[in-house]
């Protein structure tokens, strides 16, 4: 499976792999689900990356909110969405970065949503 | 025996729920998207459901990396809808149809499968948003949901056949119960989204389009298809149509495609919706 789905361009499938690399990060945002954890994460967002057992390097990709870097450490966008919506950035934004685009060309151009419409 | 009132397919982007909590319904992005469910809604209004059996993949709110059950089935009383980061929504809890879940579950297992049995747990937007977009925001739920979680998020996920033979089972399951329930069936997921990599913001609207199609009236070749063919023609998100499969193998292999929508974008997303019905 996964050597198959690697042949799909720039789409990483959440596989062992991933599952493996990411399980730190992705432990930390869900986490997130509870609102004591947003507010201790909010309140020092390094210590609490801390209390997760981030790397030096995954907390640096997090608290710069680089989303396509979370991704690539084996994040998977439906946990990290719960950093975004500590943030809150919208999910387009998202996107638009993992995608090296400006959002309002992601808008339009990947999305097919009309310009200032 | 329980009677299968119809089929649904429906998309279930969590920004659907947040856009009616903000009130959004009528803004220029979301009036045309919400507008074409309004027949589905009618629809539902007139069939009278008392169960809905929801098929719908938790996106790591309920169920984390620790443990990832491939199947999981609902037998609780009630199911409360999950904090998944943004804070709880105003929406009442969803009645469990408990009996008849379990019912399902010894089904399923007379038949092979292996689910995870589930006694007390929360739903997230996968069942609450299909839930809103028929039912409307009502006080409480007129029915009762039998949920059906299926793994989408982590690989290796099911593949298209096991989600068609699970479906088989879940008619089986209807047309064993001894009670008379009217029983509507809802697949959820997708359609074309992809989250994740370069190639975010994926959108396929012309296989979306013929999804709607090919689901009532040709579906074999989407069973037919491989888990890599869903993630190329509908995005690393869109695989969640597979679940679709579950509901449309339930039905008779001949339905009556009675309303169709699709929209895009809704957020990152295709989203579109089937009402079935089984032909006589």
């Amino acid at each position: 499976m996964s050597e198959a789905a690697a042949t799909i361009p720039d789409t990483p499938l959440f596989d062992r792999a991933g599952s493996i690399r990411g399980y730190r990060i992705n432990k930390m945002a869900m986490a997130l689900g509870q609102p004591a954890n947003r507010a201790a994460f909010k309140a020092d967002e390094e210590a609490y990356l801390d209390s997760f057992g981030l790397s030096a390097h995954e907390k640096s990709a997090v608290m710069a909110r680089d989303w396509h870097e979370m991704v690539r450490l084996g994040g998977n966008l439906f946990f990290i969405l719960k950093i975004s919506a500590v943030d809150p950035t919208p999910i387009t934004r998202i996107g638009a970065a993992q995608a090296s685009m400006e959002h309002e060309d992601f808008l339009h151009l990947r999305l097919g949503k009309k310009r200032n419409g | 025996m329980a009677k299968i009132i119809g089929g649904l397919g429906t998309s279930h982007v969590p920004s659907i729920g947040a856009a009616l909590d903000k009130g959004l319904r009528d803004t220029p992005d979301w009036k045309p998207f919400f507008d074409g469910y309004e027949v589905g809604k009618q629809w539902m209004r007139d069939a009278k459901p008392d169960i809905a059996v929801v098929v719908f993949n938790d996106h790591g709110n309920t169920f984390f990396l620790d443990r990832v059950p491939t199947f999981a089935v609902g037998v609780a009383e009630t199911y409360n809808p999950v904090d998944e980061g943004w804070g709880p929504r105003a929406i009442p809890a969803f009645e469990g149809a408990v009996d008849f879940s379990w019912h399902f579950v010894d089904k399923l297992v007379e038949r092979h499968f292996d689910p995870m049995v589930c006694r007390e747990i929360e739903v997230d937007h996968g069942l609450q948003v299909p839930m809103e977009l028929f039912f409307g925001r009502p006080e409480a739920w007129p029915v009762k949901v039998l949920p059906i979680w299926v793994n989408t998020i982590q690989y290796p996920i099911p593949t298209p056949q096991r989600c068609w033979d699970m479906g088989t089972v879940l008619r089986e399951a209807i047309e064993s119960w001894p009670g008379d329930e009217r029983v509507v069936i809802l697949g959820t997921g997708g359609l074309s989204h992809q989250l994740q990599g370069a190639r975010a913001g994926f959108i396929n609207q012309a296989a979306d389009r013929a999804w709607l199609d090919g689901i009532a009236n040709n579906p074999e070749p989407y069973r037919a298809m491989s888990r890599e063919d869903y993630v190329e023609q509908f995005g690393s998100e869109g695989a969640e149509l597979i679940m679709w499969l579950v509901m449309r193998a339930a039905m008779n292999s001949d339905v009556n495609l009675i309303h169709k929508h699709y929209h895009a974008p809704a957020s990152m997303t295709g989203a579109g919706m089937v009402v079935l019905e089984n032909a006589a």
